[in-house]
């Protein structure tokens, strides 16, 4: 406690900052809205000429997770309600949490009447529900007022009987009604998904998110990085601060590790992920970034679960590992604990016996296995039957085993032997 | 994790240690007691951080890789994924952390809370009871769809981050127990189990988007799980938590734990020096090895009188040799897989008797007896189930009605090359399929064979007496009852009826060890009809 009072220092406040603006989207995403082929603008243009047009429209954002689909439309939406206060209200849904379409209609009223200072009823039925919001769409299209839906996880809204989508687009084909429907997906064949009747009253407008270009990487990387020039930190350290940034980025080996980085992950959000971990990897007593902080974060991002799986192993469970392993080469396409037990593991320790447990030490040890997930059940049927009978099968390739067993500090060179063959 | 962890916390740590960890369980149960916003705190002194580092031993680069990661006070944080196997220490290093760093928490395990329901209301509930003394959030919130989760708890973190910030504002002053920062951190314990929930499909990214949806960069999310996070793929994808892995304790790490809080530092490190290189070869997990070495310890200083001596050279070679036999039977014995039902136990013991030594035969003999009460007839019912799922139905004809005879003849027969091969098949195919089904008029056929040539054999003891010839009527009932107990102990499962027959089918999990043992103490030859492929 006493540690953390006495932060007057600044490289703390600058980690403070640089963490609070990572995790800040709206941060992030604002460098990208100035140019005017952006998404950014061309949302802007649709949403604005809808709202000033009062008509109806409907658009879908696709993109993988995390290029910022939702963090544009939130600055989108966050300038338009500066700059029309009274003409907009936003429903915002989730597919996640109103996957439901009763669950969607009753969070869209409740949204609504939040909105405009109505009396929420918790137990109005689903087609309460339904006329309120018919009601709701005629009363703001005569005040002029446009409605925007916003439909995060759209994919899960297209999975039932899409009532909602149905009885929403359904009403938007009034002339009296002013709403804007905005569908936000992972997928991009989500259109695909979409009824008939749905697909047909929806206007097939898209707008893809792609991955950022090389020149963009680096200027947001600049953008997020280097500290302002206009904040209560001590000038010189700000000053340093962004020279050693500098140097960091131009370097070649910086460059060469983004890439290595941005070649499986692609999107703003992973980068994001990858720059959260190299900044609180910087060492408070130095105070700057270094090219250090990044190489550590990109080792601890690539990270091989199963080999690091194997090193828990105890010697006993890399036993039955290969053993099972050793079934498998034999083309023996179903084997529980019992045929392993007496096909493979007798036969090792005929000539071997210092790790000759019995049965029932195995088996707490296969149970081990279960539980890491090296091996699992090859179905769910069965309950009934006891864990030594049920047919299991290896969840790790023999080539991982391989390597995992070579790297194990003091693997019995019998199974480095029996695994080679 | 608390309860699995628990003999380790009593093994390492100072009382202070086992104390916070009881007083988070104990907070949540009192009603009468005013909560307060200090709550969400640890409410104890914190640890320094020296404190911290040597309460946890072998876990120093997770505490420093987690403290990087929570960062500086009020400073966001992006949700992070502990993983590692069981008894690694994954929670008492977050709890610890929390204490030594004295931030707001919630922690709800999914262990405990078994549904979505209970652990959406039990996160609700450690929120809203510490709002405010004055308010009157008395009764729990029933939520169960995520979506009123996420309203209830948007209005719950709001208020309680409003008032962490009005503390810290006002209180300059330092005031013991208030916890620092606007942070507020959420723990989920064992996401594991959420896989095997009913709605595990939509809770699991519902959780891990948790952050996304809730956009408010004052919430850290922290998972906590047994296994790593590629098994936590789903075609619904979300952007992955910042791994931290948790690897098992080496055995240089088990070696500082075991020696924390040691009396006889000396005699139980060279006790440490005989067991703890053959056991880490079984497992190295604290919370089996500790079971098991508290009794071995115990079982290594029988010969000394007093406990307080530091051993030297010689003495350390006498307690070994009076250790030794005992280490290869606690390996077999202590193992005992929790799958088992507990009635079988004896049946593990009977293992390792067969391995035994002659000198250590002397621990086993005892074992050699059933240690539960069993009726004549039961065990009797239980050596025909036994028959009838490890034996043909085709051949027991010609096992019961002449004694044996056929079984001479196939012996006879010369091994074809074949023969050979399809014998290897037969035998792989009963390994997998484990005992076999049957109705319950061949499990009476064979039962009654079977009690009448134990009269014919056995008819001078008296106390075996069985009523066959006398009404079978009433034997039937009798048999049945007994049938249901057996089912009821679990030595008899009933499964499912054959679609054919329309007639519920038995099957005996009953392992040969056993049988061998009923059967001996009936005296009965159970090897005699037992077919051998």
């Amino acid at each position: 406690m006493g540690r953390e009072k006495e932060k007057e220092n600044p490289s703390q406040k600058a980690l403070n900052l640089l963490r609070t603006r990572l995790s800040n989207p709206n941060f992030v995403f604002k460098p990208l809205s100035d140019s005017p082929d952006s998404n950014y603008s061309k949302l802007k243009f649709i949403i604005s000429s809808s709202i000033t047009e009062a008509c109806n429209n409907s658009i879908l954002l696709l993109g993988p997770r995390g290029s910022g689909k939702v963090a544009v439309l939130e600055l989108v939406l966050s300038d338009l309600l500066q700059q029309y206060p009274e003409a907009i209200s936003v429903i915002r849904l989730n597919g996640l949490l109103h996957g439901d379409d009763n669950c969607a209609l009753k969070e869209i009223a409740r949204q609504l009447c939040m909105e405009h200072q109505l009396l929420f009823s918790k137990v109005a039925s689903f087609d309460d529900n339904s006329q309120f919001l018919i009601a709701m769409l005629r009363e703001c299209g005569l005040a002029h007022k446009t409605i925007i839906f916003v439909l995060d996880e759209f994919d899960l809204f297209a999975q039932a009987k899409q009532r909602l989508l149905y009885s929403l687009l359904d009403a938007m084909q009034s002339v009296t009604s002013q709403a804007v429907v905005i569908g936000v997906s992972c997928r991009l064949d989500v259109d695909q998904l979409l009824e008939k009747r749905v697909r047909s009253r929806f206007s097939h407008r898209k707008l893809l998110f792609l991955p950022p270009s090389k020149e963009d990487t680096e200027r947001f990387l600049e953008h997020i990085l280097s500290l302002p020039k206009d904040s209560s930190l001590p000038h010189s350290y700000t000053v340093e601060f962004n020279g050693r940034l500098k140097n960091v980025l131009a370097d070649e080996r910086f460059k060469e590790l983004i890439n290595t980085y941005l070649s499986f992950n692609s999107t703003i959000g992973q980068l994001m992920r990858f720059l959260f971990q190299a900044v609180s990897y910087m060492d408070l007593d130095v105070g700057f970034l270094s090219l250090e902080n990044f190489k550590t974060a990109l080792s601890s991002t690539q990270r091989q679960p199963k080999s690091e799986c194997i090193k828990d192993c105890s010697i006993l469970e890399l036993y039955l590992l290969v053993c099972m392993k050793r079934l498998e080469v034999k083309e023996q396409n179903s084997y529980n604990f019992n045929s392993v037990m007496t096909a493979e593991y007798k036969s090792i320790h005929d000539f071997q016996t210092s790790d000759n447990y019995a049965g029932n030490v195995c088996l707490r040890a296969f149970e081990h296995l279960l539980q890491r997930e090296l091996i699992s059940f090859t179905d769910n049927r069965g309950h009934n039957q006891s864990v030594e009978f049920r047919p299991v099968k290896l969840l790790i390739s023999p080539a991982e085993l391989y390597h995992g067993l070579k790297s194990y500090r003091s693997c019995p060179a019998i199974l480095l032997k029996l695994i080679a063959r | 994790m608390a309860k699995v962890e628990s003999p380790q916390v009593t093994r390492r740590t100072t009382r202070s240690y086992s104390a916070s960890n009881d007083a988070i369980e104990s907070t949540k149960p009192i009603e009468p007691y005013k909560p307060t916003l200090n709550d969400l705190g640890f409410r104890q002194q914190p640890l320094s951080f020296e404190d911290l580092l040597s309460c946890l031993p072998g876990r120093r680069t997770q505490v420093l890789e987690l403290l990087r990661l929570l960062g500086p006070l009020n400073s966001p944080m992006f949700p992070i994924l502990i993983y590692g196997g069981p008894s690694t220490g994954k929670t008492s290093v977050i709890l610890q952390v929390f204490r030594h760093l004295n931030r707001p928490f919630v922690y709800s395990s999914c262990v405990t809370c078994y549904s979505p329901r209970i652990l959406f209301e039990s996160i609700l509930n450690q929120l809203f009871h510490r709002k405010n003394s004055g308010n009157s959030y008395s009764s729990i919130k029933r939520c169960e769809k995520p979506s009123d989760f996420v309203n209830y708890l948007r209005e719950a973190l709001e208020s309680v981050i409003k008032n962490l910030k009005g503390n810290s504002g006002k209180l300059s002053s330092k005031v013991s127990g208030q916890p620092n920062g606007t942070m507020i951190y959420l723990v989920f314990d064992h996401l594991e189990r959420v896989r095997k929930w009913d709605k595990s499909s939509t809770i699991l990214p519902f959780l891990f988007n948790l952050f996304d949806i809730l956009k408010m960069p004052e919430v850290g999310l922290i998972f906590i799980s047994n296994t790593s996070p590629d098994t936590y793929y789903f075609n619904m994808g979300y952007v992955e938590p910042i791994p931290l892995c948790f690897p098992d304790y080496t055995e240089d790490d088990l070696r500082q734990i075991f020696m924390a809080n040691q009396t006889n530092r000396k005699l139980y490190s060279s006790f440490l020096d005989v067991v703890l290189r053959p056991f880490c070869r079984v497992t190295r997990r604290v919370d089996e090895l500790s079971a098991v070495f508290s009794s071995l310890f115990k079982k290594y200083s029988q010969p000394l009188s007093d406990m307080g001596v530091a051993p030297n050279e010689d003495m350390k070679r006498r307690l070994f040799s009076h250790l030794q036999p005992h280490i290869t039977s606690a390996l077999n014995e202590t193992f005992l897989s929790p799958s088992w039902p507990p009635l079988l136990k004896d049946e593990a013991n009977g293992e390792t008797k067969k391995k035994g030594s002659s000198r250590m035969s002397r621990i086993h003999e005892d074992f050699d007896k059933i240690d539960f009460h069993m009726s004549t007839s039961a065990k009797y019912l239980l050596i025909s189930a036994f028959l009838a799922s490890r034996n043909p139905a085709t051949l027991d004809a010609s096992l019961f009605d002449s004694t044996g005879v056929s079984d001479s003849r196939k012996r006879k027969r010369k091994p074809s090359e074949k023969s050979l091969e399809q014998k290897e098949m037969t035998e792989l195919e009963l390994l997998m399929k484990g005992p076999g089904t049957f109705p319950l008029e061949r499990l009476l056929a064979i039962f009654q064979c079977i009690t009448s040539l134990a009269e014919d054999s056995l008819d001078e003891e008296e106390s075996h007496e069985l009523t066959i010839e006398g009404g079978s009527s009433g034997l039937m009932s009798d048999v049945l009852l007994q049938l249901s107990s057996l089912c009821n102990a679990n030595f008899i499962i009933k499964g499912g009826s054959c679609p054919l027959e329309g007639s519920t089918r038995y099957r005996t999990a009953v392992s040969e060890d056993l049988a061998l043992k009923v059967a001996r103490s009936l005296k009965f030859p159970l090897s005699k009809y037992l077919y051998r492929r």
